[in-house]
């Protein structure tokens, strides 16, 4: 069990990688970044005199706390989010202003009582985004290096041992340079566990990787995890990877942990704007009220598709606290809208829009149809579906989906 | 003809060996120091240490005979351990042509060492490694072209070196006359082929050493 209460303040000129930057497009505007950014630096500014040149909101700060338990739990957020320097504080590579981290009940860092244990003693298994492998040694020197303190042949029994269980024996001769990403990704994670670590933190490990090498890579994670049971920490901008990998996720925001959960809850269930950017919800729009309904509990919202798009469509949402002619934004799941090629009836759904294909989008492992609809709606669908109802760009199309799938998000 | 004597270049050489193998221990130190460590005083010290390429030869060598000489509190403190002297000794001789040298082996350490990414340390204390392990195994090995071109630089600087060396070591032929000297004093006698001889192998091992060392930063540049 890993426990880390972390609070740093990072200079505007510290690394680029720990500044907040928007890299994931925002559909809702950059008002909610605006405010977001706001939060940060007013939180900032109540412990120490704003500067005088006002740019108190150029400075980031980390201000993090959560527990690990056993097995994978996903840190998730998009880059400056803060992600890195999380992972840099529990290895000991940046040192906290304030706070504490410990594992198995051992304190590594301490701010109240001075522990501050070296990086080299913390036994912190750290795989980093682009692997650092050591260019001047074989595969085989380089997990090696990371064996304890053993004679030579046991160590390079060892080493040998454990590039073979990650399925990368025969690059051990060779050096970094000369074997393949995926080979790569997996000599590191063998390093990494060389030195029998109580604790694992991977860096966005597969960020690099075709899907196919992935998925692969994936599965021998799971079965690691299943055998060692450690604490690990992982490091992903990646829905798909959180959904199939964690079984806790932390959802990472301007430095702030902003969700924790199970993935699906956390990824299923955003309330946030920023979360469900974040998560892959693909349908977000803003919109009106049109009228309320106390009786049944629910609203009818006008939605705009953004600057470029000029229609609107009508939707009924369930009932929140906006009040008629108030600006809402809703989000519905592309998992969770049908796809109908005939006017669907005698459906419970109450949401039903008629379109036409926009775009037919193949991802990993689905497909995304976009529909336009006064707005353009993205449903999700399987190939063989896409096969079977002959779905192609411009054919007339019926959305369908529950007014209790549209989450009204506070963002 | 007389005789050609080559004893100067071989006590050329040797002053060169024990002088590169001084530069190159303190140097890659030091120049780990300057590229690692932040502390105060930090481009003092680089300047400081740098300063002898670009003085005088004769005031270096004017520095070098107040610190050495018997009254000196280099050369005090030597006398008192050993018995020995500095100034006017083959010791002497190499203690000028390490300072003069010290800087080549330091720009070109500190600039190699600076260029290995930081992260290769990083990973290696999450792999439980100390840090002289990690400069052992990591840092100077991703380091050594520029290392080794640095202890060229200062081995053919070593070997050259003239005005320090004359004014500490003075001029004892078959004690401290190495090649440059030898050199200066074969055209004052008129000893011509005597100095041709030496200036032809000096240039010719001088030439060989540069080459080597540009063939090795170019290919570590690839």
């Amino acid at each position: 069990m890993l426990n880390a209460r972390i609070r740093k303040a990072f200079a505007p000129t510290d690394e680029a990688d720990s500044r907040p930057n928007e890299e994931v497009p925002s559909p809702v505007g950059d008002e909610a970044s605006a405010r977001g950014d706001h939060k940060v630096s007013a939180r900032d500014d109540d412990r120490r005199p704003a500067r005088k040149d006002g740019r108190a909101s150029g400075r980031f700060v980390l201000d993090v706390d959560f527990n690990v338990p056993p097995g994978v739990t996903i840190l998730f957020g998009a880059s400056g989010a803060g992600k890195t320097q999380t992972l840099k504080a529990i290895a000991g590579l940046v040192r906290p202003d304030e706070g504490f981290i410990a594992v198995d009940g051992q304190a590594l860092f301490d701010s109240s009582r001075g522990v501050n244990t070296p990086v080299n003693r913390r036994r912190v298994g750290y795989v980093f985004q682009n692997l650092a492998l050591f260019p001047h040694m074989t595969a085989l020197e380089n997990v090696e290096f990371a064996v304890g303190n053993l004679p030579r042949r046991e160590r390079r029994a060892r080493a040998r041992a454990l590039l073979e269980r990650f399925k990368v024996g025969h690059t051990a001769r060779r050096r970094p340079r000369a074997v393949s990403g995926g080979e790569a990704q997996r000599v590191a994670l063998a390093r990494a566990l060389a030195g029998e670590p109580r604790l694992l933190l991977l860096d966005e490990p597969l960020s690099a990787l075709d899907e196919a090498i992935k998925l692969d890579i994936i599965a021998d994670l799971k079965e690691l995890n299943r055998r060692l049971r450690l604490p690990i920490l992982y490091v992903t901008h990646s829905r798909d990877e959180a959904l199939t990998l964690g079984e806790r996720a932390l959802v990472l925001e301007r430095g702030r942990v902003v969700a924790e959960g199970e993935p699906h809850e956390v990824f299923g269930a955003p309330v946030k704007a920023s979360v469900a950017r974040l998560t892959g919800v693909e349908n977000i729009f803003e919109g009106e009220v049109l009228s309320r309904s106390e009786d049944a509990g629910t609203m009818l919202v006008e939605l705009h598709g953004g600057a470029e798009a000029r229609g609107a469509c009508r939707v009924e949402v369930p009932l929140g606290r906006a009040r008629e002619g108030e600006r809402v934004c809703v989000a519905v799941s592309s998992g969770d809208i049908l796809l109908a090629t005939e006017e669907p009836r005698g459906l419970s759904a109450r949401n039903i829009l008629a379109g036409r294909v926009a775009r037919v989008e193949q991802r990993a492992e689905q497909t995304l149809i976009h529909v336009e609809s006064g707005v353009t709606w993205a449903a999700s669908v399987t190939r063989q579906s896409l096969r079977e109802m002959k779905i192609e760009t411009g054919k007339a199309v019926w959305l369908a989906f529950k007014t209790y799938s549209c989450r009204i998000l506070d963002s | 003809m007389r005789e050609i004597d080559l004893f100067p270049l071989w006590l050329s050489l040797q002053v060169a060996a024990v002088s590169t193998l001084f530069v190159v221990l303190s140097g890659v130190a030091l120049a780990w120091l300057l590229a690692r460590k932040n502390f105060f005083g930090r481009e003092a010290l680089d300047a400081l240490v740098t300063l002898p390429l670009v003085l005088p030869p004769t005031v270096l060598g004017y520095y070098l005979l107040v610190l050495l000489g018997r009254n000196g509190p280099a050369g005090r403190l030597f006398e008192a351990l050993t018995g020995g002297q500095l100034v006017f000794t083959l010791r002497g001789a190499v203690i000028a042509a390490s300072v003069g040298a010290l800087p080549l082996m330091l720009k070109t350490a500190r600039a190699a060492i600076a260029s290995v990414d930081a992260q290769f340390e990083d990973a290696a204390r999450t792999l439980g490694k100390s840090e002289w392990q990690i400069f052992r195994r990591v840092t100077l090995p991703l380091a050594s072209r520029g290392v080794l071109a640095g202890a060229m630089l200062a081995f053919a600087r070593s070997l050259g070196d003239f005005g320090a060396t004359l004014m500490v070591a003075g001029n004892i032929p078959g004690r401290t006359q190495t090649a440059s000297i030898a050199i200066y004093d074969a055209v004052q006698a008129g000893r011509d082929s005597q100095a041709l001889a030496l200036v032809a192998l000096l240039s010719l091992v001088a030439f060989a050493l540069l080459y080597a060392t540009n063939r090795l930063v170019s290919a570590s540049l690839k």
